[in-house]
């Protein structure tokens, strides 16, 4: 039973959905006052997408749907909606890191960038696809841009973090 | 690597499955859904404690410098606005509680009989798209969704998720909002028509209250009517050959006003009482997203009603199946875009609540009487 209680303790995934509320409770206090102009940063969309650049397209699809998922939990979009999306995104920047021949810190970086920015864009469409009207506008593009350029320079901090909480059991030890 | 594709394929079917279930489940109003989301809240509620408190000299700092000017231009002008405010506030109180309680001795529904429960404002969403607040009560204190929130200064908007402790508005902003409204027309300036003396027959001069002089064709009119002229709303004899300007009330000369029922005027035909109660018109107000102002759709194009003036207040319409009761302030009236044929004017609304600044605010325990349980 104890065995049991410590391999579950030791999965990754259990690390990520530790790491996850930790973040989501700096997404609902300080980065929800910090909005520089007038744009909600948003680090848990970047967390999805450190996922797929620290283990490749599957984990991060994966990671990204569990984040996504502890995200619903605390907004009113209906539930499965941000887990979707999220290991969209996920999936994106593992598969976009896999392309890149010998990456750096700053293709990292761009990626990091570009799929948050991505999933900026498929939120408020996947919302529509949901029913709610009126947010699908140009400000959709403005909110990608300005979320995308912070997260940049987030996505260095953010992927070592998935990298850690998304270790194997055995390699950690 | 055929087993590996396998995997990957079924991982991603399994995931994709697994939100669409979810958002049905969650879009057809399942409890266990509900259930999930107020159990996370509580598990959530201290973590999210405890990192504001850690983090609150960030945002702190975050907020000293990004919005320090902000902060004292605001000061200023809330100094500048206590002090006009302090003056009419006392006669504001006594209008609106003689206002209540005529409403009161005709039967009329008023705020005031409205239980209301206060609650803070603990945190807004954090998602660029929505435009939500969470407060911290829940049904404990009665709240149902759909109830209307408003502050001191009116409308903010309405709940839409109660769990046990806390709530979530939707603020009046969000593109989801929709609520009946009134708009309340602001007559148009009251114009003071006098004959000068030896004015020739042909044209005649209307000086109007705001010192603007036109000139006016002699309009021929014929009645049956000893003394009563079409298209004269108030007359007296001196006056009563010549017609109004479309929209305009004309006034007699003198101190009689045109509206003082019950005063003999040499007037022959009787002023009903209220004659320039200021004339309303329906219509829906919709949230833009929090970028954009509100508008208010379907408002009739009525000769009666004339043209929206900017400035013209909006409150809610109430009704059988409105969630909101009537007469709240929400807004005025900034911008008209008007629009051609039948269609009516858009108008875009300025809020009386600063959505940017919530604090306290006050829950209306109130249902509509088509929602409401009738007892047995």
């Amino acid at each position: 039973m104890i065995d049991q209680v410590l391999l579950f303790a030791e999965n990754r995934y259990t690390r990520l959905v530790l790491v996850g509320l930790l973040v989501l409770s700096l997404q609902t206090t300080v980065f929800n006052d910090m909005r520089p102009f007038g744009v909600c940063l948003q680090v848990m969309v970047l967390l999805a997408a450190s996922a797929g650049l620290a283990r490749g397209s599957d984990v991060g699809a994966i990671a990204g749907f569990i984040i996504g998922l502890l995200y619903d939990m605390v907004l009113t979009t209906p539930m499965g909606l941000c887990a979707a999306v999220f290991a969209t995104v996920g999936y994106l920047a593992g598969v976009g890191q896999s392309l890149v021949y010998a990456p750096t810190w700053w293709s990292r970086m761009l990626l990091g960038s570009v799929a948050s920015a991505i999933g900026m864009i498929l939120l408020p469409i996947a919302s529509t696809i949901t029913g709610a009207t009126g947010i699908l506008n140009a400000h959709v593009l403005f909110v990608a841009l300005i979320v995308g350029l912070f997260n940049a320079v987030l996505s260095v901090p953010a992927e070592r973090l998935c990298r850690w909480a998304l270790t194997e059991p055995a390699a950690a030890r | 690597m055929a087993d590996f594709s396998f995997t990957r394929r079924r991982a991603i079917l399994l995931l994709s499955l697994t939100s669409v279930i979810l958002i049905t489940m969650d879009l057809r109003g399942s409890s266990v859904i509900n259930f999930a989301r107020s159990t996370f809240g509580v598990v959530f509620r201290p973590i999210e404690s405890a990192t504001k408190v850690v983090t609150r000299p960030v945002g702190n700092a975050w907020n000293g410098i990004t919005h320090y000017n902000d902060v004292v231009k605001e000061n200023h002008r809330l100094n500048d606005l206590v002090a006009y405010s302090e003056g009419s506030t006392i006669s504001a109180i006594a209008s609106v509680r003689e206002a209540q309680e005529l409403l009161s001795l005709n039967g009329l529904p008023t705020l005031a009989g409205i239980a209301s429960c206060t609650a803070q404002v603990v945190g807004q969403s954090p998602s660029n798209f929505t435009q939500t607040v969470e407060i911290n009560r829940g049904s404990e204190c009665g709240l149902k969704v759909g109830m209307p929130v408003l502050n001191a200064a009116g409308m903010i908007g309405k709940i839409t998720d109660v769990y046990n402790k806390r709530s979530v508005v939707m603020l009046l902003t969000d593109p989801g909002y929709s609520l009946a409204v009134k708009v309340v027309n602001i007559p148009a300036p009251t114009t003071t028509t006098t004959v000068a003396p030896g004015t020739p027959v042909g044209d005649t001069t209307t000086t109007t209250s705001t010192t603007t002089t036109t000139t006016l064709p002699r309009v021929t009119t014929t009645t049956g009517i000893p003394g009563f002229v079409p298209g004269v709303t108030i007359a007296t004899s001196s006056t009563s050959t010549f017609a109004p300007l479309p929209g305009e009330v004309t006034v007699p000369t003198g101190d009689v006003g045109p509206n003082q029922p019950g005063k003999s005027t040499s007037s022959e035909i009787t002023v009903p009482p209220g004659l320039d109660v200021p004339l309303r018109e329906t219509g829906a107000l919709e949230g833009r997203g929090i970028s954009r102002t509100p508008i208010v759709r379907f408002v009739e194009n009525q000769p009666r009603f004339g043209a929206v003036r900017i400035g013209s207040p909006i409150i809610s319409a109430g009704g059988a199946t409105s969630l909101a009761p009537p007469d709240i302030v929400i807004g005025s009236v900034s911008r008209v875009v008007n629009r051609t044929g039948t269609l009516g004017p858009i108008l875009e609304v300025t809020l009386a609540a600063n959505l940017k600044n919530l604090n306290f605010v006050r829950i209306l325990l109130y249902q509509p009487s088509s929602e409401r349980v009738v007892a047995p």
